[in-house]
């Protein structure tokens, strides 16, 4: 039984034009061990800082461009939540985030609401519910936690390595191209979005490559890292993206 | 005392597993490839010098059109003229002095991690590192690892990269490296172009806050001369404490001593020179027995005496020359000797002897 809420407190994007980027409420907030009853409203969880980094994007875009339709468009999406909707909605509203939508389900038609939305970009801690997003065809990376030094600065990291699957879904393109145009619109010196390009064992080949492949799909990167086999632990937590698309397993423990 | 014990800021624990995978996968790729392009060493165990892109490569005019025209342009200009080759900047021959150690060390030792590994570490933008990377391929250079971090500082990645030595133009950054335990210098063009050699690594250091602290040169500042000749005869057999390039110089030795071992000595592609304006007669002694309290060789020491440093390296003609002092930099700069400034101790305080004037804090 799937619900869609809009938030009359957000301004509605474009969905056609905006980049739609789902997120999980469990990440969001902290939901467990709340009591249902309570009407206090939930605090941050591990999605709070991306959606606020986001949000500062949005702004920026909107600042060059009143009526800018490429922005951040953010579905919340909620499976199993249903006791929790209203609080939910209201501690949404606490927070004065740009949220667009709530989508409250159960957990077997969470896909499926992935697909319906016309989600571009599904971001989760989980590695497997990023996998299961990526193979029904929804372009999915990986939700990190928030650094030790918190930055207003989205950081969206692309893993590359040579040794990997070959080829790279058309999703991720197509996200590539909406975040590359964003990019573009900021300019190359604002601040806040920055594409960040780790090569964890390729040398420099590799990533000259990956630069203009990015670049092909309409991504300018803007920070460039390439290891060669050098540790990769101590450069990803001072790297601290918010968003990490895995190209290879490398970085994952 | 092996390689690894020379690096600074170790990886943190219970990350070796992880240091390990990656390395074992980089290794496995670079040896599946086609080429005969030498791997990357394991960092743990190389000597890492981590240079800038200004350095490395002649960036003087793309730099006057960041200052002049702002970011955008400048990133523009770079993007148009990316298949045109930089020239080569103060820190090339000395990189190119680097790889041709490199393979006299893997014609000895092929199994051997013990190299130097020569890192890019720029705070240039992604979309400038193309140009960047077709340079380096433009010239063959054996640079595999690189940072561009698109403005933020380099520090925290000089030590993720396990970084012995950087070089930068920007003296800020090399202050900031050596304040975090990082030797490091600020590097100067010459004036006019020596001919190098193509088989010998040459490198020379000054003494007094370079190799050793400054607690030499704070008396000679404070108390003059006749008052430091006194003191360092009193203290002779008192080691000096040790100044930010030792280590870098306990490096060199370590790298040395493969080739004596492998009976190279007379033809060790690695050169080392002490250039101090201490005299030999008065100052000299407690430098040469710090050294070998220290178990380093140093394979020519010149005591000047207070004359010009100029003259005497346009003789020794190293790849490159570390000094604490702006007056003998540019004294080196002027005969055609690259010279590194290394921004430590008393001496930034002071400007051709004299104080310089700390200007009153506002309130």
């Amino acid at each position: 039984m799937v619900s869609t809420v809009r938030n009359p407190e957000a301004k509605q994007k474009d969905a056609q034009r905006a980049l739609v980027v789902a997120l999980t409420c469990q990440e969001l907030f902290h939901l467990g061990g709340a009591e249902v009853s309570s009407s206090e409203p939930y605090a941050p969880g591990v999605a709070f800082p991306l959606l606020q980094a986001m949000q500062v994007v949005n702004e920026r875009l909107l600042e060059l461009n009143p009526e800018e339709t490429l922005l951040f468009d953010v579905v919340l999406l909620a499976a199993d939540c249903q006791q929790h909707q209203d609080r939910i909605i209201a501690t949404t509203r606490h927070y004065g985030l740009d949220v667009s939508r709530f989508c409250f389900c159960s957990r077997d038609e969470f896909t499926h609401l992935l697909l319906r939305e016309r989600t571009h970009l599904f971001l989760c801690t989980d590695a497997r519910q990023v996998a299961t997003a990526s193979h029904t065809g929804v372009a999915a990376a990986l939700l990190q936690p928030a650094p030790s030094r918190p930055t207003q600065q989205l950081r969206v990291l692309f893993c590359t390595d040579p040794a990997d699957r070959p080829g790279t879904s058309q999703q991720v393109c197509q996200v590539a191209g909406l975040l590359g145009a964003m990019r573009s619109r900021l300019g190359v010196a604002c601040g806040a979005l920055s594409i960040i390009l780790l090569t964890v064992q390729g040398g420099r080949e590799s990533c000259g490559r990956a630069l203009l492949t990015l670049r092909s799909w309409g991504l300018g990167v803007d920070e460039a890292y390439c290891l060669a086999g050098a540790p990769g632990g101590p450069a990803l937590s001072l790297l601290a993206p918010h968003i990490l698309f895995p190209d290879g397993s490398a970085l994952q423990a | 005392l092996t390689m690894s014990d020379m690096k600074p800021n170790e990886a943190p624990e219970g990350d070796e597993n992880g240091e390990e995978k990656d390395w074992a996968a980089a290794k496995a790729f670079f040896e599946n490839l086609k080429t005969n392009k030498p791997r990357p060493p394991k960092p743990r165990y190389a000597v890492t010098i981590a240079v800038s892109s200004r350095t490395l490569f002649n960036m003087v005019a793309e730099r006057k059109i960041y200052e002049e025209d702002g970011m955008e342009k400048y990133v523009a200009y770079q993007v148009e003229h990316e298949n045109e080759p930089l020239k080569p900047g103060a820190a090339f021959p000395f990189v190119k002095a680097l790889m041709t150690v490199n393979a006299r060390l893997r014609e000895l030792y092929p199994d051997s991690e013990e190299l130097f590994d020569i890192v890019l570490m720029t705070n240039n933008h992604a979309q400038v590192g193309v140009r960047l990377i077709n340079s380096i391929n433009h010239y063959d250079l054996t640079i595999e690892r690189f940072c561009m971090t698109g403005g933020q500082s380099p520090i925290g990645y000089l030590k993720a990269y396990m970084t012995n030595l950087y070089l930068s133009k920007d003296s800020e950054k090399v202050t900031e490296a050596i304040e975090e335990g990082i030797a490091a210098a600020t590097m100067f063009m010459p004036e006019t172009e020596i001919k190098l050699s193509d088989t010998q690594l040459r490198v020379a250091f000054d003494g007094d806050a370079v190799l050793f602290s400054d607690e030499s040169e704070i008396i000679v500042k404070q108390h003059g001369l006749d008052t430091f000749f006194e003191h360092e005869r009193e203290f002779e057999n008192k080691p000096l404490a040790q100044g930010p390039l030792k280590c870098f110089l306990e490096a060199l030795g370590k790298l040395q001593r493969k080739f004596y071992a492998k009976n190279e000595r007379m033809n060790c592609p690695i050169r080392t020179f002490l250039v101090t304006a201490r005299s030999a007669a008065s100052s000299g002694a407690r430098v040469l027995k710090t050294l070998r309290s220290w178990g380093l060789e140093i394979d020519e020491a010149l005591f000047l005496a207070g004359a010009p440093k100029g003259p005497l390296l346009e003789k020794i003609k190293p790849h490159i020359f570390f000094d604490d002092q702006m007056f003998h930099i540019e004294g080196a700069k002027e005969l055609g000797t690259i010279a590194a400034h290394v921004p430590y101790g008393i001496g930034q305080k002071y400007h051709r002897g004299k104080l310089i004037e700390q200007p009153a804090k506002d309130k």
